[in-house]
C-alpha cells in the first residue's frame, strides 16, 4: 500500500453525543488537523476536551456526526478494515487478557495481527526483554501490579510493526525506567518510519517525544504546530526559581504584587513563571536582595506546562482563536 | 480466515485456563440429565404421552437438556462481553484488522464445538446410563440442531449483552429471559396439554422450535412437517439475531 504523506488528514470534525436524557454533548466541534508521516503527533489537553473522543474516532471505534477523516489515505468511514490492517492502539484502558499469561497475550495478539505463528516466540523474547518483562513471561497477567499490566499492553504494540500506532497515555502507571524503555521504543519505531498519535498528560513526556503538538480544548484546537512554534504562543515567558535565606511575609507580600503567570511557594523557595518583558521582577528582587540574601536564583525559558496551562486559562471565545500552525 | 481462527484461539486459550469452566461446559447438560431426568422419569413411571406415542420422561428430555446447553453456552459466551468490557480489552479488539463479523464468527465456532462435544457426551452417556432409545441414524440432524442453536442464540443475547452497559441488568434480563423461554416452551413438557395460551405463546418460542427439531432427531416423536417448519423458523431466527449482533457491534457501541 503506498501512503499518503499526511498520515491522517481530519477536515471540520464534528461529533456530538446524544444522551438518552439531558442536551446533546459536543465533544469535537469542528477540528482540523493534519498528521504528517513519519512523525509523532502528540495530542495534548485536559480532561473531557475531546483527546479520546477522536482517538476513537481515529481508530475505527466510533463514527463522526460529520466533517471527513482518512487515516492513511482511506476514508474513516467505509474503508475502517484496511485502516485497522495498518494500525495498532493501545488504549487508555488496561487492555489486557487477566486469565492468560504474559506469553499467551504477547503471543494472541501477534496472531491476530496475522504473525506467522513461527515468528512470535523470537518476537515475545525480544519485546519481554526489552520492556522487563522476561521474569514474568509464564504468570498471568491477573496476578500482576497495575503497573506491569501496562507494561504487558504497550509491550504488546511492539509485537508488530505498523506504519501507525496509536497511543493514549501509554506510559501512565509506570517505574520510571520503564517509562524510559517505553519512550525509547517509541521513538525507534517512528525512526523506522512509523507514525505515532499520542495522547499524554505528561507534558515533559510531549515536549521530549513529539515532532508535533496539538492542544485541544472543548472540542477545539487551541494551539498547533512544533514545539518552539508552541512556546512561541506565549513568546516572552520564563520560569524562575528564587530560594531566600529566610522568605518573610514582608517578601511574599511585595512578590504576590508582581503579575506573574503562576506562582507557587515552598518553604523559603518561590517558583513561577513570568513574562520576560516585565522587568518589574528583577528590579524588585534587586531591591529584596539588600535586605535578604537571595541563596538561589534561576531563570529558564518556559516549558510546554506553562504553554498549556497559559492557553487553557481561559475557554476559547471569539476573541481568543486557534493559535499556531494550522496545516 | 486467519482472524476467525485467531479469535478461536483466544477463547481456547482462555477457556482451557479454568478446568473448572471446562468441566461445567462440557458435564452440566449430563448432570441436569441425571439428578433431574432422572428423578421425573420415576415420577411419571408409566411414560409420557406426546401426540400418539408414549415415552420414558429420559427420552423425552434429552433433547431440553440439550436445547438448555446450547443456552447456557450462548449465555457464557455473550456475558464474555461483559468480562472483556470490564477488563478493557473489548475495544481494543475493535481496533484489530478483523470486521465485526469474523469476530463473531471466531467466538461462535470456537462455542459451537464445545457445544457438540458437550451433545456427543451427553446423547453416548444417556443412551448407555439411561438406555435412551436413540435413533442413531439422526444423529447428523442432532448435531446440525447443536450447531444452529448454539449460534442463534449466541447472536440473540449477544445483542442485548452489547447494548446493555450494566452486569446486574444483564444478569436479571438472562434470569426473565430463562425463565420465560424455558417453561413456555416444549422443553420440560409436551405442549399438547398446556392451556392454550400457554400453547400459543409456546408455538412462537425458538426454544420450543429447537426442541422439537432435537426432540425428532433424537427419538423421532413430532410431525416431521411440523418440525421442519419449525427449523426453517429458528434458522430466520438465527439470521435475523445474526444481523443485529452485527449491526450492535457496528454502531452505537461507544455512545
Amino acid at each position: 500500500m503506498s501512503l499518503p504523506e499526511n498520515a491522517i488528514e481530519v477536515h471540520d470534525l464534528v461529533k456530538v453525543y446524544r444522551p438518552r436524557s439531558g442536551a446533546p454533548v459536543t465533544a469535537l466541534d469542528g477540528l482540523n488537523v493534519n498528521v504528517r508521516r513519519g512523525e509523532i503527533f502528540g495530542l495534548l489537553g485536559r480532561n473531557g476536551a475531546g483527546k479520546t473522543t477522536l482517538l476513537r474516532i481515529l481508530t475505527t471505534l466510533m463514527p463522526p456526526t460529520s466533517g471527513s477523516v482518512t487515516v492513511l489515505g482511506r476514508d474513516i468511514e467505509r474503508e475502517g478494515l484496511e485502516i485497522r490492517r495498518n494500525m495498532c492502539v493501545v488504549l487508555q484502558e488496561n487492555a489486557v487478557e487477566l486469565f492468560l499469561s504474559v506469553e499467551d497475550n504477547l503471543s494472541t495478539y501477534a496472531r491476530f495481527h496475522a504473525i506467522p505463528p513461527d515468528q512470535i516466540r523470537g518476537r515475545a523474547d525480544r519485546v519481554t526483554e526489552r520492556f522487563g518483562l522476561s521474569e514474568y513471561r509464564r504468570q498471568k497477567v491477573i496476578d500482576l501490579s497495575g503497573g506491569l499490566k501496562r507494561r504487558v499492553q504497550v509491550a504488546k504494540v511492539f509485537m508488530v510493526e505498523k506504519p501507525l500506532v496509536f497511543l493514549d497515555e501509554p506510559t501512565t502507571g509506570m517505574d520510571p525506567i520503564n517509562k524510559r524503555a517505553t519512550l525509547d521504543a517509541i521513538r525507534e519505531q517512528a525512526l523506522a518510519g512509523g507514525t505515532i498519535f499520542l495522547t499524554t498528560h505528561i507534558l515533559e513526556e510531549a515536549e521530549e517525544l513529539c515532532d508535533t503538538i496539538a492542544i485541544v480544548d472543548k472540542g477545539k484546537l487551541l494551539a498547533l504546530g512544533d514545539l518552539p512554534t508552541i512556546k512561541s504562543l506565549i513568546p516572552s515567558a520564563l520560569d524562575i526559581s528564587i530560594t531566600f535565606e529566610l522568605l518573610t511575609d514582608e517578601i511574599l507580600a511585595d512578590l504576590r504584587r508582581l503579575p506573574f503567570l503562576t506562582f507557587s511557594r515552598k518553604r523559603n523557595t518561590i517558583d513561577a513563571c513570568i513574562r520576560s518583558d516585565d522587568l518589574s521582577l528583577f528590579q524588585t528582587l534587586a531591591r529584596l536582595a539588600q535586605s535578604q540574601r537571595v541563596l538561589h536564583f534561576e531563570v529558564r525559558s518556559a516549558t510546554l506546562e506553562d504553554v498549556f496551562l497559559e492557553l487553557l486559562s481561559g475557554p476559547p471565545s471569539p476573541d481568543r482563536p486557534d493559535r499556531g500552525r494550522i496545516s | 480466515m486467519t482472524m476467525i481462527l485467531a479469535v478461536m484461539y483466544r477463547e481456547y486459550r482462555i477457556r482451557t485456563t479454568s478446568m473448572t469452566w471446562l468441566f461445567y461446559d462440557l458435564f452440566m447438560p449430563l448432570t441436569y440429565l441425571l439428578l433431574f431426568g432422572i428423578g421425573l422419569d420415576r415420577a411419571f413411571d408409566t411414560g409420557l404421552s406426546v401426540g400418539e406415542t408414549t415415552v420414558r420422561y429420559n427420552a423425552f428430555f434429552l433433547s431440553g437438556v440439550i436445547t438448555m446447553a446450547c443456552f447456557g453456552i450462548a449465555i457464557n459466551t455473550s456475558y464474555g462481553f461483559f468480562v472483556d468490557r470490564d477488563n478493557g480489552i473489548f475495544f481494543e479488539f475493535l481496533t484489530y484488522p478483523m470486521t465485526r463479523s469474523e469476530f463473531l464468527i471466531g467466538k461462535i465456532l470456537f462455542n459451537c464445538v464445545l457445544s457438540l462435544l458437550q451433545a456427543l457426551l451427553t446423547v453416548l452417556l444417556g443412551v448407555l446410563l439411561l438406555s435412551i432409545p436413540l435413533l442413531w441414524n439422526r444423529l447428523p440432524l442432532v448435531l446440525a440442531g447443536v450447531v444452529a442453536g448454539t449460534a442463534g442464540w449466541f447472536f440473540f443475547l449477544t445483542t442485548f449483552a452489547l447494548r446493555i452497559r450494566r452486569n446486574d441488568m444483564f444478569n436479571t434480563f438472562i434470569n426473565v429471559a430463562y425463565f420465560v423461554l424455558m417453561f413456555a416452551s416444549s422443553l420440560f413438557y409436551p405442549t399438547e396439554q398446556l392451556p392454550a395460551w400457554l400453547r400459543a405463546v409456546a408455538a412462537f418460542n425458538p426454544m420450543t422450535w429447537q426442541t422439537d427439531f432435537l426432540r425428532f432427531a433424537t427419538i423421532g416423536s413430532g410431525n416431521g412437517g411440523v418440525v421442519f417448519a419449525e427449523a426453517a423458523a429458528f434458522l430466520i431466527f438465527l439470521l435475523i439475531s445474526f444481523g443485529a449482533a452485527v449491526r450492535t457491534l457496528h454502531r452505537g457501541i461507544l455512545r
